[in-house]
């Protein structure tokens, strides 16, 4: 079994009109023990920008660990926020920097750049980025959330129907994967308000 | 020098996806006509379709060797089932003959996923769904091949099934009308073609109801 199934994930970012919303499910296993149902793979980077990190928790947390502390001298050094495009280069060339022994995730980076236009993104574990206009899912239930994402995608939503959307389609697509579920983590962020919700899913 | 060896394997896989859905007096069958291997497109119109009886249809992907291999064996038992008892085979009687053919082949398996969909004898729709040795289930709706992980927690989504496990047991058929399960198939493909290149050309759908069988094409995205 690959290494990036170890832990198992469900990760998907979905864009609206003027907002975005960012989810994944709540599992930590083991393979296929369940060593924690309410683990966080989503990271708030500033009001306006999030990060998911599905694939090998170790090593998404410890990447967290070094984006956090980037975006803090990056902080000091401009007195600004990292644009998402920014943030997306600087987790991309991190990535990179260990070609030949990577940070095992698949990163999903979400947020409002000028003028609140959203931005998503996902990049492979060595920082090779895919930048999407509709949607993004990364993580064990990625064929699934493709599937339904595919099906039930809309454009230029606004952030209650996009969160009906968004759990809808993580919902559905861990309940056909046995690495991912347990519940989720939805975060709809709109230029005003960043709303965190957590969704209670078939608990097995 | 390193020992060569040619390397021969009896399976491809020519992908493919089949979808199928029950719904209370009618059943509906749907493949895409596409036959790949690798990354190659063999034929963009093959059909994996195959009415097995006036009431029965199965769909297959896999390997489409094995799948005719699979047809020419059922189609054969079922004449000979004709001749002994004057009349057809009923759907549920077929799954369980699919079935037992598969599992003839426990150690050398026909290498092909079915659903078989068609009208049991109350005439409701009904959806037999297989693995490879022929454990089989009979749901309200099922899609196997190459883009059943991208279809089926749409269709979960949308038709929801009653627990197999609930006492007393409760109907699995869908609760659409025949047109609603009609454009729900249309929709699960025209999704799936996006993402899996094994799906697409063209959507083969077979009707099932108590005036017959009605057959319908759409067409899919062809890159």
């Amino acid at each position: 079994m690959s290494i990036f199934e170890y832990n198992g994930s469900a990760l998907v970012a979905m864009v609206g009109k003027n907002c975005f919303a960012i989810a994944s499910d709540r599992r930590l296993g083991v393979q296929l023990q369940t060593i924690a149902t309410d683990f966080q793979r989503i990271y708030k980077i500033h009001d306006k920008l999030f990060i998911g990190l599905s694939g090998l928790a170790t090593d998404t947390q410890t990447l967290h660990q070094r984006l956090v502390f980037r975006h803090k001298l990056y902080e000091l050094r401009e007195e600004r926020d990292m644009k998402p495009e920014t943030f997306a280069s600087l987790v991309s060339a991190i990535l990179y920097e260990k070609r030949f022994g990577p940070y095992l995730c698949q990163p999903v980076i979400a947020g409002l750049g000028d003028d609140d236009k959203p931005f998503i993104c996902t990049m492979d574990s060595i920082g090779a980025k895919e930048l999407a206009k509709d949607f993004v899912v990364s993580g064990t239930a990625s064929e699934s959330l493709y599937g339904a994402c595919e099906a039930m995608f809309k454009p230029d939503m606004g952030p209650e129907e996009l969160f009906e959307t968004i759990s809808q389609a993580l919902l559905s697509s861990v309940d056909r994967d046995c690495l991912s579920g347990w519940g989720g983590h939805v975060y709809v962020v709109t230029p005003t308000e960043v709303t965190e919700r957590i969704l209670k899913g078939r608990m097995d | 020098m390193t020992k060569q060896q040619a390397n021969w394997s009896p399976y491809d896989n020519n992908g493919g996806t089949c979808v199928a859905v029950a719904g209370a007096d009618y059943c509906v069958i749907a493949a895409d006509t596409r036959m790949s291997t690798g990354y190659n497109i063999l034929t963009r119109d093959y059909s994996k379709i195959i009415k097995l009886s006036d009431k029965c249809v199965m769909a297959s992907s896999g390997f489409q060797a094995d799948v005719r291999a699979l047809q020419k064996v059922l189609a054969s038992r079922h004449l000979i089932y004709q001749h002994q008892h004057n009349k057809q085979m009923s759907c549920p009687a077929m799954g369980q003959l699919l079935s037992n053919t598969l599992y003839y082949k426990r150690f050398f398996p026909y290498y092909s996923f079915n659903v078989l969909g068609g009208l049991d004898n109350e005439g409701k729709g009904c959806v037999f769904t297989y693995d490879a040795v022929g454990s089989y289930e009979r749901v309200g709706y099922s899609s196997q091949g190459s883009g059943s992980t991208l279809i089926m927690p749409f269709l979960d989504n949308q038709l929801k099934s009653p627990s197999p496990l609930l006492l007393p047991a409760k109907d699995a058929v869908t609760p659409l009308s025949e047109s609603e399960a009609i454009d729900l198939v249309k929709t699960c493909f025209a999704s799936a073609t996006e993402r899996d290149i094994y799906t697409g050309d063209k959507l083969e759908i077979v009707v099932l109801n108590a005036d017959g069988i009605r057959r319908e094409e759409m067409d899919l995205r062809k890159d």
